[in-house]
């Protein structure tokens, strides 16, 4: 079968056989599909992230514990990094790739338009790339923040002190205007998942009259799990004595 | 039946005239008076054409065919809805009891870069024409009817077939969507041809190369918000967009295609 949307490339992909993968992921719906696949696997990223971080509301020692035992595992968590960084990364340029190609498919706007979908009120949905630009914009600050420790108006404690983790988690968290972004930024990233979480199994093509409303169900109850969990740390662990 | 709706309509029509495919367009007004609530909205759009000849003015253009409901040739966006306010109804099916004296009616053309504009009300949809040519078809060597019961299709697989076949191809997905996707429209070929024994020997090559027609025709991607399936005369579903989305991954990854 000869494809015309592949035909220009040849040489190494052909001799590796790599036609099928490059056709899949230069398709509409293989693009879609690599989104849903790697906005899933960052769920599970969140779910690890936020059960650490919830130790600290168990106290200083067990969350410096912990983070100390997470980082004295450092190769492996540099694979992890750098995997969450390509996921990060395709995730995002999938979505400005596809979102470009959406704008060009519409030319010119009606002069009216409504929905025709019963009880519709503008969702999560109609704002996927733009609740996904504050996420991004949000998660570029907090690797800023306590990932690379740049902020000049915090002063961090070394990496190797064994109170680090906590006492530079609060120290970030103290500044007033640092709160409220987390804040805005966790809540929005609850907002991305309440469409997304869902979305991806359609996207993948896992929708079963069976399973579609528990996978919906899920997807709503995970969002809000995520945001209150985060927004929780947020607004409680600034004012937690030692 | 109520007759409260009996009396006739005066309507303020707003309608997008556009001369040519490259002219520029305007949505320009006409007063309609003594529309009978019984007409269809396609009759309507009759009698304003009738008066504007009559007039010596240009009439609307726009597409019809059978006028019931089952060929998928008319379709405007009315009030910024595909086919008008009423679900699972085509713009030839609706009529004119569904508005009030007084109203007023916008009238547009599909938009979709996908869906260039002829004139007026009417956009060349020959892009859907493109996908189907490109797999939505089985290929059958004709001969001596099958002895009835050889193949077996259960009742559910022929209803879940049936109801994607249910499509009109009529675009109202496409004019619906806001990024002009045509998945709706694919999934429902896809999936009714998948779901059958006839369809199994294509079923691979079908969906890879539908898909590559379909981005070919530059329409944009599902972002899941589900205005297709509520715009959709023929009640075509968002399941079908699933299986078309598992078509495409198991022919990618699994057929040697």
């Amino acid at each position: 079968m000869t494809d015309s949307t592949t035909q220009s490339q040849a040489g190494l992909i052909d001799q590796v056989g790599l036609r099928w993968f490059f056709r899949l992921l230069s398709s509409s719906i293989g693009q879609k599909f690599v989104m849903g696949v790697t906005g899933l696997l960052l769920c599970g990223f969140l779910v690890a992230h936020l059960a650490g971080n919830l130790l600290l509301f168990a106290g200083a020692k067990p969350f410096n514990e912990y983070a100390h035992a997470l980082h004295a595992q450092w190769e492996l968590l540099a694979v992890a990094e750098a995997g969450l960084l390509l996921l990060f990364v395709a995730h995002v340029y999938l979505a400005v790739a596809t979102s470009i190609g959406n704008n060009q498919a519409r030319t010119g706007q009606y002069v009216m338009k409504q929905t025709k979908v019963p009880g519709r009120i503008i969702g999560a949905n109609s704002w996927m790339f733009a609740s996904g630009a504050v996420v991004l914009a949000f998660v570029i600050l907090h690797l800023i923040d306590l990932r690379f420790g740049l902020r000049g108006d915090v002063k961090y404690l070394a990496e190797s002190d064994p109170e680090a983790p906590f006492k530079n988690t609060v120290a970030v968290l103290n500044n007033p205007i640092s709160r409220l972004v987390y804040f805005i930024g966790v809540v929005v990233l609850g907002a991305h998942l309440s469409h997304g979480f869902a979305s991806a199994f359609q996207s993948i093509g896992l929708n079963h009259p069976k399973y579609m409303p528990l996978i919906k169900l899920i997807g709503k109850i995970f969002a809000v799990v995520i945001a209150v969990g985060f927004a929780s740390i947020v607004v409680i662990v600034p004012g937690l004595k030692r | 039946m109520n007759h409260a709706s009996s009396a006739n309509l005066n309507l303020t029509l707003k309608i997008w005239r556009q001369a040519g495919p490259t002219a520029p367009g305007e949505l320009k007004t006409y007063p309609l008076t003594g529309i009978s609530p019984d007409m269809s909205f396609l009759e309507m759009l009759d009698i304003l054409n009738e008066h504007l000849i009559a007039k010596g003015e240009e009439p609307v253009a726009f597409d019809h065919d059978c006028r019931e409901g089952i060929c998928g040739t008319c379709g405007v966006m009315i009030n910024g809805q595909a086919h008008g306010p009423d679900s699972a109804t085509t713009t030839c099916q609706l009529h004119m009891r569904r508005f009030r004296d007084g109203d007023t009616i916008v009238i547009e053309p599909w938009h979709a870069k996908a869906f260039p504009i002829v004139r007026d009300l009417v956009v060349d949809r020959s892009a859907f024409d493109r996908i189907i040519q490109s797999g939505g078809y089985v290929s059958v060597n004709t001969g001596n009817a099958p002895d009835a019961n050889t193949t077996l299709v259960p009742h559910h697989v022929q209803q879940d077939a049936m109801r994607a076949a249910a499509c009109i191809g009529c675009g109202a997905c496409v004019a619906s969507c806001k990024n002009a996707s045509a998945m709706l429209f694919v999934s429902a070929k896809v999936s009714h041809l998948a779901n059958l024994p006839q369809g199994q020997g294509e079923r691979s090559k079908r969906v890879l190369r539908m898909v590559a027609a379909m981005d070919a025709e530059k329409f944009g991607n599902c972002t899941n918000t589900g205005e297709c399936e509520a715009a959709c005369p023929a009640e075509i579903k968002l399941t079908n967009i699933a299986q078309l989305n598992r078509e495409y991954i198991k022919a990618s990854l699994f057929s040697t295609e």
